[in-house]
């Protein structure tokens, strides 16, 4: 009879071979290979950040076959570029999972030449929904205790059941996160009809500010959004904000971190007048923008 | 040690926020090249046949020292010390930031007294004139300038600000 050891290791051979089966190589004669996921039959994923800048690639399955992708849509605000297959192939991705803080992660990629590799952590954080930089809404904040290289990124994420947590992703200092499968499905229906994803935008670069203390004591915040720049022709610009305006709530919601104004601004804003309220000259301003999508992210 | 440090840049009160940096670091602040252990250029390209040179937001190669346009001021001290002795500096992969969130890294906040130096500034005044304005000495204003350029990442002000 195996030791627990052994059948640790015999398990993990199984979920590697089983992951074969949609981690995928992505190549093409211009860029670096990178790694992917095939999601489904005609759609596969993949790391936006690292993500070619061409249309068109190889995807490169675990068992030699090749078929060729063209770039279906993008979204830095999840990370997620996605594919679309001219030849359907069979997939069996397994079903979502919950992630667990603490539970085994099994990170998959590609190597370049056809082969998969494989890396084993743990989840060592876990946290709600979140806010990325450029704006998109991640439903767990799942980070895992090991690095991940631009070429591995983009791969299955899995936890011991074979259940799938997501697509890995390099953070901060070549951190492994996983972008939750939940957020994926979610920006495939847009990516995959218009080949983007929407999302409010008011035209304002913002810094955080602490308030003078009498607006403070008046209006009970202690941090708000200064105004540094404006774009002339976007929502908060044709609104009347003015460079130096301090911002303070956006929709009703207090504004201290950039994050309060980005949950603001998703998908379903757009269109929607929303409230502003700002500090300018010592007093407080109520104006109201229509918020429109981004022009370009 | 103290070291010789000549500075270059393109704009002047990035210039002169760099210069309250570099002494702040202990070091002293030449206003020209000739005898400098360290040349600091700032958006600027120097030609590098004179003493070791730490380079801000220019990519030359050849240059003993770069580093990105938002180094902070700790960097930059140990960029100067570090080829004044020999060494060759390189900011760690600039081009591959991650997937972050918003305001990740936090944004240090500004406080009223910055603000209203950062209006008067935008509005073209001079040091002197803000420093009149606001009822402060010049060696102040400078500090206020200094601790704006570290907090905003300095000449592209916008560089630590977040789009929405």
């Amino acid at each position: 009879m195996q030791d627990t050891l052994a059948q640790l290791s015999d398990a993990l051979v199984e979920r590697a071979a089983v992951a074969q089966g949609f981690v995928i190589g992505i190549r093409g004669t211009q860029f670096q290979p990178r790694s992917g996921t095939l999601w489904r039959a005609d759609v596969a994923v993949a790391s936006e950040q690292v993500a070619p800048k061409t249309e068109e690639a190889e995807i490169v399955l675990a068992d030699g076959r090749v078929a060729q992708a063209r770039v279906a849509g993008r979204d830095r605000g999840t990370n997620v570029v996605a594919f679309r297959l001219q030849q359907p192939v069979e997939v069996d991705l397994p079903a979502a999972v919950e992630p667990r803080l603490g539970a085994f992660a099994l990170v998959f990629g590609a190597d370049g030449g056809g082969g998969t590799i494989v890396r084993m952590g743990v989840v060592r954080a876990l946290g709600p929904a979140w806010h990325s930089l450029g704006g998109g809404r991640i439903d767990h904040r799942i980070s895992l205790d090991l690095t991940i290289s631009s070429a591995e990124e983009g791969g299955p994420v899995l936890d011991a059941s074979g259940g799938l947590l997501g697509m890995s992703t390099a953070g901060p200092r070549g951190r492994a996160l996983v972008i939750p499968a939940a957020t994926i499905e979610r920006v495939l229906t847009p990516l995959l009809t218009a080949g983007r994803v929407e999302r409010g935008w008011l035209g304002l670069a913002l810094h955080p500010v602490a308030l003078p203390e009498a607006i403070t004591a008046e209006g009970g915040q202690g941090r708000g959004l200064m105004v540094m720049r404006v774009s002339r022709d976007g929502p908060a610009g044709k609104a009347g904000v003015l460079a130096g305006d301090i911002l303070v709530s956006v929709g009703g919601a207090p504004t201290g971190h950039p994050g309060d104004v980005a949950r603001q601004l998703g998908p379903e804003s757009v269109g929607q007048t929303i409230e502003l309220r700002l500090i300018r000259s010592g007093s407080v301003l109520t104006l109201a923008a229509m918020v429109t999508a981004h022009l370009a992210r | 040690m103290t070291l010789l440090v000549a500075i270059v840049a393109a704009d002047p009160v990035r210039r002169l926020g760099l210069a309250a940096l570099v002494t702040r670091a202990g070091h002293q602040v030449l206003e020209s090249h000739g005898g400098a252990d360290v040349v600091l250029a700032d958006d600027v390209a120097v030609c590098s046949d004179g003493p070791p040179v730490v380079a801000l937001g220019v990519a030359e190669a050849g240059q003993a020292g770069l580093l990105p346009c938002d180094a902070t001021a700790a960097q930059i001290d140990a960029a100067i010390r570090s080829v004044a002795a020999g060494l060759i500096v390189r900011a760690a992969d600039p081009r591959r930031p991650g997937f972050r969130a918003i305001g990740d890294e936090e944004a240090p906040l500004l406080t009223p007294r910055e603000i209203e130096v950062l209006a008067a500034i935008g509005n073209g005044l001079s040091n002197k004139a803000v420093a009149r304005q606001l009822g402060i000495s010049l060696h102040t204003m400078k500090f206020h300038v200094e601790a704006l350029l570290r907090k905003l990442g300095a000449s592209k002000p916008s560089s630590r600000t977040t789009t929405s």
